[in-house]
């Protein structure tokens, strides 16, 4: 039997944010194929914009999941979130135009048969479970393959594994190296995406949670990870598409900080009737 | 209700049929990766499923103490799995994949000492600041006598708490987990970078030397996405804190070892599927 500690007062309903997220992040990812329909690389900002929408998603999964007191901390969701989801885009890339699909079909087996591991197997008998991993994974998969997008401007095997050197500045060389996946940069996504999915629910938890102020500061968190993606993409992208995405990237940065900072103010002198805290045996 | 009541409900009971279910699956996955791949494919999925499982088995061995610990109300390191799994397992993969040249037995060997002495450095640290930082004795709560030194615990324990700092049981516990993950997780790198060196000049139409960079990279990525996701599911089965090999919930590790696997065998099979022509 495990009890549910906290419920979710009022705000926009789990399923709607779920809906709007899902359909938010697919469109942005199609959104970003302009690059190959107008053969340029300006459109790749839609990659970052996909991230954080797929991010404020996520973070709140994570809030439903873990007001169940899971008892291995926020970041373990995280973790798994994208240990499962980077399996899954690394496959799906390789889909061509439909990687996204893919990796949203795929990335929701492998997150299925991880929650029903974790929920039967290891009997954790928690209701959200199986829904829960499903989701993280999908998120993992899909907030990892927008941020690809926003280094390379590309969601394929084929632009995320070659790049180009140029030497002597004029004759230029394909190279494996220099790319999205051959560059090591999989990796850097991989913990920009995690730190930013994980972070909000676990600084904002507790008795004065405010769902609007905890998707806000997803939204900071993915917007600040799209800031340090969008620098990175400095050397693979043309300066100017990079620049845009940098801008997009300050803009939403300052915008979502500045709204944040409102927020906290707001509720920083709201009083909660929380109980002390009980004498408990650990578990 | 409060949280008081809220506490993770994953007792020590095996759920028979889900077991069943598991080790089915397990062998689905394994038929798969034998129709698509038989030979280099089929082997490349072993090695992974045992570097996963001793991933899994690996975590159970390391004194997790979460938050109770932090605040020296319960013995352990104070943070959690995921965190020392990665700083363990990464320690070791690094450590492996530096020594991926020198032949596969010492690679191997390579990855589980470093898992190892990161471990084994983080408990003395661990224990240095409990010791001489909080001034609190290590103890264990959970057994009266320290079951390699025989030393006595429970005089040293404070009042309402579930013991504290590292004893030396927890501390073996600590380096044999860090072996054990840096091995699994080295096994499952180099077992995928052989199965990519192998196919994907091939696939890319480009030179071994070429490619190589790409196989590195996504074998290294698969590595510490495996390695998460094993951590992450073995930290459910303990719910989150456990003192070490002592612990009774030690007990319930063939649980951990069927999740493994079969997880394991599911991200193994993607990661082989990505060089199967499609």
């Amino acid at each position: 039997m495990t009890v549910k500690v906290e419920v979710i007062e009022g705000g926009i309903p789990h399923t709607k944010i779920l809906i709007a997220g899902l359909i938010c992040t697919i469109v942005c990812l199609y959104l970003s194929y302009l690059n190959v329909v107008t053969n340029t690389e300006m459109f790749s900002f839609f990659g970052g914009l996909a991230a954080v929408a797929a991010l404020i998603w996520g973070s709140h999964t994570i809030k439903v999941l873990c007001s169940y007191g899971i008892g291995t901390g926020v970041p373990s969701a995280g973790m798994i979130a994208f240990g499962s989801g980077v399996i899954a885009m690394l496959l799906a890339t390789k889909f061509g135009v439909a990687a996204p699909i893919v990796a949203l079909v795929l990335a929701a087996v492998i997150g299925l048969i991880l929650g029903y591991l974790a929920n039967e197997v290891l009997n954790m008998k928690i209701p959200a479970m199986i829904q829960a991993l499903t989701e993280l994974a999908v998120v993992g998969a899909l907030t990892l393959m927008g941020l690809a997008v926003l280094i390379t401007g590309s969601f394929t095997f084929a632009g995320l594994t070659s790049g180009s050197v140029t030497l002597l500045s004029s004759i230029s060389m394909p190279s494996y190296q220099v790319s999205f996946i051959g560059g090591g940069l999989t990796a850097v996504a991989f913990l920009l995406g995690a730190i930013a999915i994980q972070h909000p629910f676990n600084a904002c938890l507790g008795p004065g949670w405010k769902q609007d102020r905890m998707l806000m500061l997803t939204a900071e968190c993915g917007f600040l990870s799209m800031i340090v993606a969008a620098i990175m993409s400095f050397a693979l992208v043309d300066a100017i598409s990079a620049i845009i995405s940098l801008l997009i990237a300050l803009i939403g940065w300052v915008y979502t900080y500045c709204e944040y900072i409102k927020m906290s103010k707001r509720d920083a002198y709201a009083w909660l009737d929380s109980k002390p805290i009980p004498d408990v045996e650990g578990h | 209700m409060t949280a008081v009541a809220a506490k993770p409900a994953a007792g020590s009971a095996m759920n028979p049929t889900a077991m069943v279910v598991g080790v089915v699956l397990l062998i689905i996955l394994l038929v798969i990766a034998a129709v698509v791949s038989p030979g280099l494919g089929l082997m490349a999925l072993i090695g992974v499923i045992i570097g996963g499982v001793l991933i899994g088995f690996g975590v159970h061995f390391v004194p997790v103490g979460g938050a109770p610990a932090a605040m020296g109300q319960a013995p352990g390191i104070a943070t959690g799995v995921a965190m020392l799994a990665a700083g363990a397992g990464l320690a070791g993969l690094f450590g492996g994949a530096w020594a991926a040249s020198q032949g596969f037995a010492i690679a191997i060997i390579t990855g589980g000492i470093g898992g190892g002495m990161m471990m084994a450095i983080t408990c003395m640290m661990v224990n240095f600041v409990y010791v001489f930082g909080m001034g609190i004795p290590a103890a264990s709560g959970k057994v009266a006598k320290d079951p390699i030194t025989g030393d006595t615990q429970p005089e040293y324990k404070s009042q309402g708490t579930e013991g504290h700092g590292l004893p030396f049981v927890s501390f073996v516990g600590g380096v044999t987990g860090g072996i054990l993950g840096g091995a699994g997780g080295t096994l499952i790198y180099l077992e995928l970078l052989n199965l990519y060196r192998a196919t994907l000049p091939t696939l890319m139409n480009a030179s071994a030397a070429q490619v190589l960079p790409i196989a590195v990279s996504v074998a290294g990525t698969f590595a510490i996405g495996m390695f998460l996701v094993n951590a992450v599911l073995t930290a459910y089965n303990i719910t989150g804190t456990i003192e070490g090999p002592h612990d009774p919930k030690f007990k319930r590790w063939p649980r951990a070892i069927v999740a493994s696997a079969v997880a394991s065998a599911l991200c193994g099979l993607v990661a082989i599927l990505i060089v199967i022509t499609i």
